[in-house]
């Protein structure tokens, strides 16, 4: 089995275990399970070092977990190894992973190639499927693993109940009515759309139970919000236009991080695109409550920590008593940037 | 010119002067995520404006509504892709341009 880091290595992991060990339950013949990570870098290259050292952590992680699904009666006739392969040559297409992998297969008499579902070394290009049809070229069986993805199953699907069913029915036949002429026969054909619509959509359409009371108040109170957005975002237009057009063009960039006191995916959702609407600060990376904020002007910065936005967020989604928590200054964040915005012009950025 | 008319051309004004300013921040910026602030905002407005003066514009009920979820989408996807693009950045390990940098360089 190819190992790469993923969200499902771990749950690949245990399967290809479970598999290798009831086969050399069932058999008396030796078994052996070989876990290789495919470094795609040559070892002389200079990324190589922390690949391979990513790589390790890695190996050095599935060794634990090899001892947690093993146990201590491992069968006798079960071998494990782990071990790094491909690091003399530089892999780009799956083409060039197959040919690894299978060469590896080959010198090893290994008769079955493990798939992880998530098996993506190469980055962000999907390559499960190129490299599963690369892979049968060779004399050997071929399986991906059937592991669920942990964390984005549980976060996508879930059961659908009848409200959302309802909501999202309702919300799809109006929309498609909205853009309708109103004819008897456009009535009709917006409840069949919406109904295919439900039927694919319900389950991972919304995170919570959609309610009839907590709704309608968080789109009345988004209601309330939009105004205040657009405003903001006019007045800050006007600034950034003012500091783009301006001959010296003052500006003083930071990346800030901002601990957020929202919660819930809809909330840091808003509050990261008003922030990045906002002229002057842009939403680098969010995980969780952390932001990642990378700021253009010094003023930008005052009204982030000012916390204007964020408490307007948590009035939409948690109401008025949510707003009263602590602007991000009062929580004590953002205290280095203050005594630099305070001076007028850009000053030398001492931090790095 | 009636006022709707004086309003339409005003509108698509302020939008053309905004997307311009976009144009102008991300020839004139220093580096990629101070362009993003540029390509996001000043943009976003400008589409925003524009976009809302083909809806004054059109007049017809379902056009003008089209538009309407067009300025909405708007609002939604340019500020996501701004941070694709800006996270994409930092994945990269760009390092951000401080003022410092200018006076090193100058």
């Amino acid at each position: 089995m190819p190992v790469a880091d993923s969200v499902t290595v771990r749950n690949t992991v245990a399967y290809a275990v479970e598999q290798a060990e009831s086969a050399a339950r069932e058999g008396q013949q030796q078994v052996s399970l070989h876990l290789v990570a495919v470094a795609s870098t040559r070892s002389v290259d200079p990324d190589a070092q922390s690949e391979l050292g990513q790589a390790k952590d890695l190996l050095d992680r599935i060794e634990v977990w090899l001892d947690e699904d093993l146990g201590a009666e491992r069968p006798s006739n079960l071998d494990v190894e782990t071990g790094v392969i491909g690091a003399d040559r530089y892999l780009f297409s799956p083409g060039n992973y197959a040919d690894v992998i299978l060469a590896y297969a080959e010198e090893h008499g290994i008769e079955r190639v493990i798939l992880d579902p998530e098996f993506n070394p190469g980055g962000t290009t999907p390559m499960l499927r190129p490299l599963e049809v690369e892979l049968v070229r060779g004399d050997i069986e071929v399986e991906t693993a059937p592991v669920e993805r942990p964390a984005r199953s549980t976060a996508l699907a879930r059961a659908a109940t009848l409200p959302k069913y309802l909501t999202v029915f309702g919300a799809s036949y109006l929309f498609y009515l909205l853009l309708s002429s109103y004819k008897p026969l456009d009535f009709f054909t917006g409840a069949i759309t919406a109904t295919i619509v439900t039927a694919l959509l319900a389950p991972i359409a919304f995170s919570r139970q959609p309610s009839l009371t907590r709704i309608p108040k968080q789109l009345a109170r988004m209601a309330i919000y939009v105004p205040y957005l657009l405003k903001e975002i006019a007045v800050a237009n006007l600034q950034i236009a003012y500091v783009v057009l301006h001959p010296s063009l003052p500006i003083d960039p930071e990346m800030v991080d901002l601990e957020a006191a929202v919660w819930g995916d809809a909330a840091v959702t808003t509050l990261a695109n008003s922030i990045t609407l906002t002229p002057g600060t842009l939403t680098v990376s969010v995980s969780e409550q952390a932001f990642d904020i990378h700021s253009l002007t010094g003023s930008a910065r005052e009204d982030l920590f000012g916390g204007g936005l964020e408490r307007a967020v948590r009035f939409v989604f948690y109401g008025r008593e949510a707003a009263a928590i602590p602007s991000p200054r009062e929580r004590g964040q953002g205290e280095d940037s203050d005594t630099e915005s305070e001076v007028g012009e850009p000053e030398v950025a001492d931090d790095d | 010119m009636t006022p709707m008319e004086w309003a339409i051309v005003a509108l698509a004004l302020v939008g053309a002067f905004f997307g311009g300013v976009a144009a102008i921040g991300i020839v004139r910026l220093p580096d990629v995520y101070t362009r993003a602030h540029a390509a996001s905002k000043s943009d976003t407005l400008g589409a925003v404006l524009t976009i809302g003066a083909a809806a004054l514009a059109i007049q017809t009920d379902l056009s003008t509504i089209k538009a309407v979820f067009l300025l909405v989408f708007m609002f939604l996807t340019n500020p996501t892709a701004a941070h694709a693009i800006a996270r994409a950045a930092q994945d990269q390990g760009i390092e951000p341009w401080t003022a410092g940098d200018e006076e090193g360089e100058s």
